[in-house]
């Protein structure tokens, strides 16, 4: 599928903030040219005038390992068949990665790409990092969280002189945030925002895309699941923290900026998940955020800034 | 009008027309449109519908309609959670399945209140359809699918609702002789082993008078290991001892088939919440599928009193 600054986004539902791309999905293993089980959450950056895509892709023996996407000539997404990073076999890694590498996040800062992803190990999930700044080669940093920590996502900035992380530790299932001077040793935890009881993300959230440098604070993209007896039903919100002082939230959106509703949201492997794991702006100033759907297919939805800042500070009284 | 697909799956006939209203028809932000209940008014059918809103919690709305078919939703909801008062903590997590019953021409609602202990029944009275006065909360926690008979039954008011004891989720009735105190509880029917309602059962439609008993229409739940089945089954009870099951449909007469009942937030849902019978028998059963849309499903009543069972 072709995406570029002509494609058109329509608004098929009222219901939604984030206007879905006409031509979605994206991405879904039919494009591909390699065989492969399912095609998941894409970690999105702007490198040399393209967008590329880290996709997380799991492969038919049930490992996931993640693969680089980039436009060919016509504007269409190919995946390279050789995994970008796939998990390791070096003794030192090798445990906490032997089911698989996934969900990427990708931050610029301070001149490198730096890539966030989950390595999942015989003990769990560990948030894994890693740097390059070519996109060809890719340097292992090393584990940077405790098990059952996923959905880590670096700021694009130093706060207060120290390097912080997004992310989401097992117990409580809230996003917290972490701080670190050297990107190898991390501490200072704190919780930023946890599930809310009676809402659409009443029990797990996670950062989605890399935190994203406003006038307001910094925004942040998220995952919020809601459980219900047939499974949960995952959507994409928004939420507005200070920029000095990121535990304090300036808005949160009462209702979800995106819902499954499409068939290729509600039907894949996992269903009812829309789930976002990157955002880049568009020449024309909006925000095109990129989302895996069912944790089947990629998927691009885009919205102004305006709506979703708007949607952060004023919707207390939706119903 | 209704679809022509050869019969043998489904008793009742869906509406060609189907889903009949979507959350597309909401003229409000919303997430989803589900489970409506119908009444016959002088102005047409009216349907009171549970809408889920984005923020997570759920509301009624008005929905309004010549034929019984094709509808049009009220500029804004019609009944809110209770933001003050003895009802707001019990209806914190918003306000679900709204059944109407019409008792000597006066309109109640029984509805769920979901708040942070649990689900309970709750009872409201209305004289427009616009404008809602709650009665009381009529159940304990753990309680919900409350329908009040259409008439009292000797002497007594009298509801069907769906305690949930020992995990085991089966309909009940209790009485009442002023519509706020309840008691003399005795259970209806159960789930049953190796059936398509072995996991749980509720009421769905508010009880109809026939010359062979009540016929209530009620939802059937099995659990499988890609979550839960809701078909759409029939009992018949005595008509002055409700508790007593005359006989019960041994098969579901709707069950989840079209995309619009298998696709959704809760996918594989048939629940029904009301029906419309015409002086000549036939029916209109209105339904929420996958907890996403709302539905019309057809049958005349002598088809299910002969078939059904």
């Amino acid at each position: 599928m072709a995406v570029t600054m002509r494609s058109r986004f329509v608004k098929r539902h009222n219901q939604d903030i984030v206007y879905r791309w006409e031509g979605n999905p994206l991405i879904n293993i039919y494009d591909l040219s390699f065989k492969c089980s399912n095609i998941h959450n894409a970690g999105t950056v702007f490198f040399k005038d393209e967008i590329l895509l880290l996709i997380t892709i799991e492969h038919l023996s049930g490992q996931c390992s993640i693969h680089l996407a980039r436009q060919d000539a016509n504007g269409y997404y190919q995946v390279e068949p050789n995994p970008f990073l796939s998990p390791s076999t070096e003794s030192k890694y090798k445990q906490h990665e032997s089911h698989g590498v996934s969900d990427a996040r990708v931050t610029f800062l301070e001149g490198m790409f730096y890539i966030m992803y989950n390595a999942f190990g015989d003990h769990g999930y560990r948030l894994g990092l890693a740097k390059t700044g070519d996109f060809q080669s890719v340097e292992r940093m090393g584990f940077i969280s405790e098990p059952d920590t996923k959905a880590g996502a670096l700021f694009p900035a130093r706060i207060k002189g120290r390097y912080a992380r997004l992310e989401r530790p097992g117990h409580g299932s809230s996003i917290w945030i972490t701080y670190s001077d050297d990107l190898v040793y991390w501490g200072s935890s704190e919780i930023v925002i946890s599930p809310r009881d009676g809402f659409w993300d009443a029990n797990r959230i996670g950062t989605g895309a890399p935190p994203i440098e406003i006038d307001e604070g910094w925004l942040v993209i998220y995952y919020g699941i809601k459980d219900t007896s047939a499974g949960p039903i995952c959507r994409m919100g928004a939420v507005i923290l200070d920029k000095q002082e990121p535990t304090n939230v300036i808005g949160r959106s009462n209702i979800p900026i995106l819902s499954p509703r499409e068939n290729y949201e509600r039907i894949g492997d996992l269903s009812n998940i829309v789930f976002p794991t990157g955002a880049v702006t568009g020449s024309n100033g909006d925000l095109n955020i990129f989302y895996g759907a069912s944790n089947s297919c990629i998927c691009v939805g885009t919205s102004t800034f305006e709506q979703i800042i708007k949607n952060c500070i004023e919707s207390q009284e939706e119903y | 009008m209704i679809n022509t697909r050869p019969r043998g799956l489904d008793l009742l006939q869906r509406w060609e027309g189907n889903p009949a209203l979507t959350v597309e028809d909401v003229p409000f932000r919303a997430n989803t449109v589900f489970n409506g209940s119908p009444v016959v008014t002088e102005d047409g059918v009216y349907l009171l519908l549970r809408i889920e809103g984005q923020r997570g919690y759920s509301y009624f709305a008005l929905a309004r309609s010549q034929d019984g078919l094709h509808f049009t939703i009220d500029e804004k909801p019609v009944m809110l959670p209770a933001n003050e008062g003895n009802f707001a903590i019990y209806e914190e997590k918003g306000i679900e399945d709204p059944r109407i019953t019409v008792i000597d021409g006066v309109c109640y609602v029984m509805y769920t209140a979901v708040g942070g202990y649990g689900p309970r029944i709750a009872l409201a009275k209305t004289h427009d359809y616009v404008n809602y006065e709650r009665i009381a909360l009529v159940s304990e926690p753990g309680n919900k699918d409350g329908i009040l008979f259409p008439q009292k039954i000797n002497g007594r008011y009298a509801r069907l609702d769906r305690p949930i004891g020992l995990d085991r989720g089966s309909i009940w009735i209790s009485y009442s002789p002023d519509l706020v105190n309840w008691g003399d509880s005795q259970v209806v029917i159960t789930p049953r082993s190796g059936y398509w309602d072995e996991f749980r059962v509720g009421a769905s439609v508010t009880p109809i008078e026939t010359d062979q008993g009540w016929l209530e229409i009620y939802h059937g739940v099995k659990m499988t290991s890609a979550g839960p089945i809701y078909r759409i089954g029939v009992v018949l009870l005595d008509m002055e001892d409700p508790s007593q099951v005359i006989k019960r449909g041994d098969q579901p007469i709707l069950s989840p088939r079209e995309e619009y009942e298998r696709i959704g937030d809760i996918g594989n849902v048939c629940f029904a919440c009301g029906a419309v019978i015409s002086d000549n028998g036939e029916m209109k059963i209105y339904y929420g599928a996958a907890d996403t849309s709302i539905c019309i499903a057809m049958c005349t009543l002598n088809q299910i009193l002969k078939e059904g069972f």
